[in-house]
Formats: C-alpha cells, sequence, structure tokens
C-alpha cells in the first residue's frame, strides 16, 4: 500500500520530538517498540540499516558510559575509594541515551527508506517553501556523498601503498587529515555541480512549480496518524505519570 | 605460477543480475592485455575485484599464489599499480609534488636521491614540473589525468591496470602515455588497460580479454 511522505514526515516528528520529552526508561522503550512497528509497516529494511550502524555503536557505548558516570544517583553499584563511579541511576540514564538515539535514528529510517525526491513533494505539500525542501534534499545526500568520498580516498591511500594498520600513528593522524579536506571539498563540489544542473533546467526561474506529482491522503494515511499519535501520547502521559 | 589467477568468479551488485558467472582466465605478470567489452558490462568491477576492493560472491582471485581476500589493499598496492577511471578518485594530497612522494613517504621504499630522481623524472614526462606545488583539485581533468598516470607509473610496481588511461588526453600528452608504455614493456613489466580505443590497443597490448554477458574470453 503506497502511503503519503507527509504521514512518514508527520511520524518522524512525534516520535523524535516524544523521544526527547520522555525521560524514563519504561516508556522510552515503549516508543522503541512503536517505531520498530512503524518501521516494518514502511518494510524499513532493519538488518541493512543495523549493520551500517554498527561502526556507531562505540560511540553510542562512550556516550551512555559517560552519562552513566556523571549522573549523580543514590545507589552505588561500582564506587573507588570514596568516589561513586556508576550509580542505578547513572546505569539507567546510559541506557536511555542509548535507547533514545535508537529511536532517533530508527524513526529518520522512515523517511530515508523513501524516495527522496517523494520526500521533498511531501514538505512542498506541507507549505514548506519548494527551494527549502530541495535544501532538505541535498542535504540528505551531503552525508551518503561524504561518506563515499572518503571511502574512495582511503582505498586510493592503501593502494598507493600505506598500510593504515602498521604505521604509526602521528603519520596515520597525518594521513587522515589528508584525506579529510579534501574529501569534503569533493563532497562540496559534487552537491555544487548537482545545485548547478538543478538550476540548468530552470530551478528557481519561477517563484511556483508545477508538479504532475499530486499528492492525496488516504484513509490508511489517516488511521496510521491517529493510531501513532494516540500511542505516542498515551506513552508520553505514562512517562509523566511515572515522575508523578 | 600466473601472476593473477581468476577461478570461476561470480559477482552481482545487491539486487542485481548477476554481472559475471564463473568466469575464469590467467595473466602473467609480463602480459600486456587489453581489456574490453560494451558499456556496463563490469570492467571496472572486474577490476576492483581484482585489487580487493570488492569481495566476489563466488570464486577466488590469486595474486601471486596467495587468495586476494588475503591481502591487504596496501600489499596489493605495492604489487599493482591501479590507475582509476576518475582520477579525482585518487588524488587526495594536499600538493602535485605531495602527491608523487606519497607512496614512497607511506609506503616506505625507496631512497631519498632515487625518490627525488623518479619524481622529477615522471613530473617531467607528464609536464606537471609547473604545477607541482599547486593543489591536485585545482588542475584540469587532463591535468589530473597525468597526475593520476604520473604517480603510479613512478611506483616500483611488478603490473599495472590502467583504466581507460587516455580519457581527457589530447595527442601529446597521448604520445607521452605511449611512450611510458613502451618503456613498462622494454622494462618486463606487465599492464592491463581497459579502453575503448582500438587503434590504442592495437599498438599496446599483445592479447584482448573481451567480457560479455556470458563471460570472458581471449581475442
Amino acid at each position: 500500500m503506497k502511503i503519503d511522505p507527509r504521514t512518514r514526515i508527520i511520524l518522524v516528528f512525534l516520535i523524535s520530538s516524544a523521544a526527547v520529552v520522555i525521560k524514563e526508561l519504561i516508556p522510552l522503550l515503549f516508543l522503541l517498540l512503536l517505531t520498530l512497528i512503524l518501521c516494518r509497516m514502511f518494510s524499513v529494511h532493519l538488518s541493512g540499516s543495523i549493520k551500517r550502524l554498527r561502526k556507531l555503536l562505540y560511540f553510542f557505548i562512550i556516550l551512555a558510559l559517560i552519562q552513566s558516570i556523571f549522573t549523580p544517583g543514590e545507589e552505588t553499584l561500582i564506587a573507588a575509594g570514596g568516589l561513586k563511579i556508576l550509580t542505578t541511576e547513572g546505569l539507567e540514564a546510559g541506557i536511555s541515551i542509548i535507547i533514545r538515539m535508537s529511536v532517533i535514528i530508527l524513526s529518520a529510517l522512515i523517511i530515508a527508506s523513501a524516495p527522496a525526491m517523494d520526500v521533498v513533494y511531501g514538505l512542498i505539500a506541507m507549505k514548506l517553501p519548494y527551494e527549502i525542501a530541495f535544501m532538505v534534499l541535498l542535504s540528505i545526500k551531503f552525508l551518503p556523498l561524504f561518506r563515499e568520498e572518503f571511502a574512495d580516498s582511503i582505498i586510493a591511500v592503501q593502494l598507493a601503498g600505506a598500510d593504515l594498520v602498521k604505521i604509526p600513528l602521528r603519520q596515520k593522524l597525518s594521513l587522515y587529515t589528508y584525506v579529510l579536506t579534501p574529501s569534503v571539498i569533493k563532497a562540496l563540489n559534487r552537491a555544487r555541480l548537482i545545485s548547478l544542473s538543478m538550476e540548468a533546467r530552470g530551478f528557481r526561474i519561477y517563484p511556483d512549480r508545477t508538479s504532475y506529482c499530486k499528492l492525496s491522503m488516504s484513509r490508511m494515511d489517516y488511521v496510521t496518524i491517529t493510531a501513532a499519535s494516540a500511542a505516542v501520547l498515551l506513552i508520553i502521559s505514562y512517562n509523566f505519570s511515572i515522575i508523578g | 605460477m600466473s601472476f593473477y589467477t581468476i577461478n570461476s568468479l561470480t559477482f552481482s551488485y545487491a539486487g542485481t543480475d548477476k554481472l559475471f558467472q564463473n568466469i575464469s582466465f590467467d595473466i602473467e605478470a609480463n602480459q600486456h592485455i587489453g581489456l574490453v567489452g560494451p558499456n556496463g558490462c563490469g570492467k571496472t568491477t572486474l577490476v576492483k575485484l581484482m585489487l580487493g576492493i570488492l569481495r566476489p560472491q563466488g570464486g577466488e582471485i590469486y595474486l601471486e599464489g596467495n587468495n586476494i581476500k588475503d591481502i591487504s589493499l596496501s600489499d596489493v598496492g605495492k604489487k599493482v599499480g591501479y590507475v582509476f577511471q576518475n582520477p579525482d578518485k585518487q588524488l587526495f594530497c594536499p600538493t602535485v609534488l605531495e602527491q608523487m612522494r606519497f607512496s614512497f613517504t607511506y609506503g616506505g621504499c625507496g631512497s631519498a636521491e632515487a625518490i627525488n630522481d623518479n619524481t622529477d623524472y615522471y613530473l617531467k614526462a607528464f609536464d606537471l614540473m609547473q604545477y607541482k606545488s599547486l593543489s591536485p583539485m585545482k588542475l584540469s581533468r587532463g591535468e589530473k589525468q597525468r597526475l593520476a598516470l604520473a604517480s603510479v607509473l613512478s611506483r616500483d610496481v611488478r603490473f599495472l591496470i590502467l583504466d581507460e588511461p587516455s580519457t581527457g588526453l589530447d595527442i601529446l600528452r597521448k604520445k607521452q602515455l605511449e611512450n611510458c608504455l613502451m618503456e613498462l614493456k622494454q622494462e618486463g613489466k606487465g599492464y592491463m588497460i581497459i579502453s575503448h580505443e582500438a587503434k590504442f590497443l592495437d599498438r599496446y597490448v599483445d592479447r584482448l580479454l573481451k567480457l560479455h554477458a556470458e563471460g570472458v574470453e581471449y581475442a
């Protein structure tokens, strides 16, 4: 069934806002469950996306550790001398941040799994100026472009004989600096070329655009938005009932 | 033992039909081969598999008897020089001179004197001496192609893979490339060239490897 891109945008807005508002662990888990159900409904290729996000795992763990250590609490789990290193509240805060980040990333996948142009049409239909909608499209495309450029440069570096595992740390750092700057410039150049080619085809020549794509919300869209909103509201009210 | 042994190679990109199925061939270290085939038949993909950039779904690739999947990219790079189809992908140093010296600095080979001589020789051979303190990104398409060629040719590798090396070169610079290919032949080094220019290949390769939907064959 074809779901309107506006439905995806509204749901992502709802879920990511809720992820910021909800502070308690159990409601966050419910929100994660809801996000997973929606991902399944929108046919998000979860296993592939999670594989790609595996590289962020260390970042999540470090973030959770910092959060755990610096959150004050009463019930001490690990202490060194008189110093509390980890408390129950700290551990909860660490786990919460991992769940919150997962919810935000998974909800973003609901938009990312839609064709990029559908997202643009959705944003325009939501009365966003079309220039800004296309800017959103380009910014969504920038990160994969940068990743591709960086990966290509790393391959070129290795094929030129540099062993990234064996070279000393100082050389490795200077090498990454070598690669990072041109990768950013190349990605920016590619984004600039895309914008030039869009302008060469008459982009922004008139204040408005006529589109062949006419979006219309079906009953399924309304049902999905209503059900998801109700679920999010329930989870938020449960969160506040716990806080008391 | 052949320099390259490709054994029942099978590969496809995710969500597409098989690009190759069970293709096999050998390449000797001193062979001069032209890889030809229609657009999109997978010539560059085959090269990326041969370099270990991509992993095959089936079959094996052996470089000097070692399975390519067990060799690091840098070790492949020390034996095989590769000129990318798009020179922008290959150039990453802040200046032309640093790009030329990169392999010697980070690959750890050659004396300082030999490095300077080698670098100067290829910078002159490809008319790049006047650009040596410029950023490679400021060069034109043809100049970038010359720099990519010069930086790979200056390295002491056993075999070269050149992906459309004459693209963007004017007649004079193509002649310079041809001179370099002649030198490589005289030094007994092998190469594989991907090109659509039949006349260019006729002059500088000994055998043509034809890649098509049904497989691969030596012509």
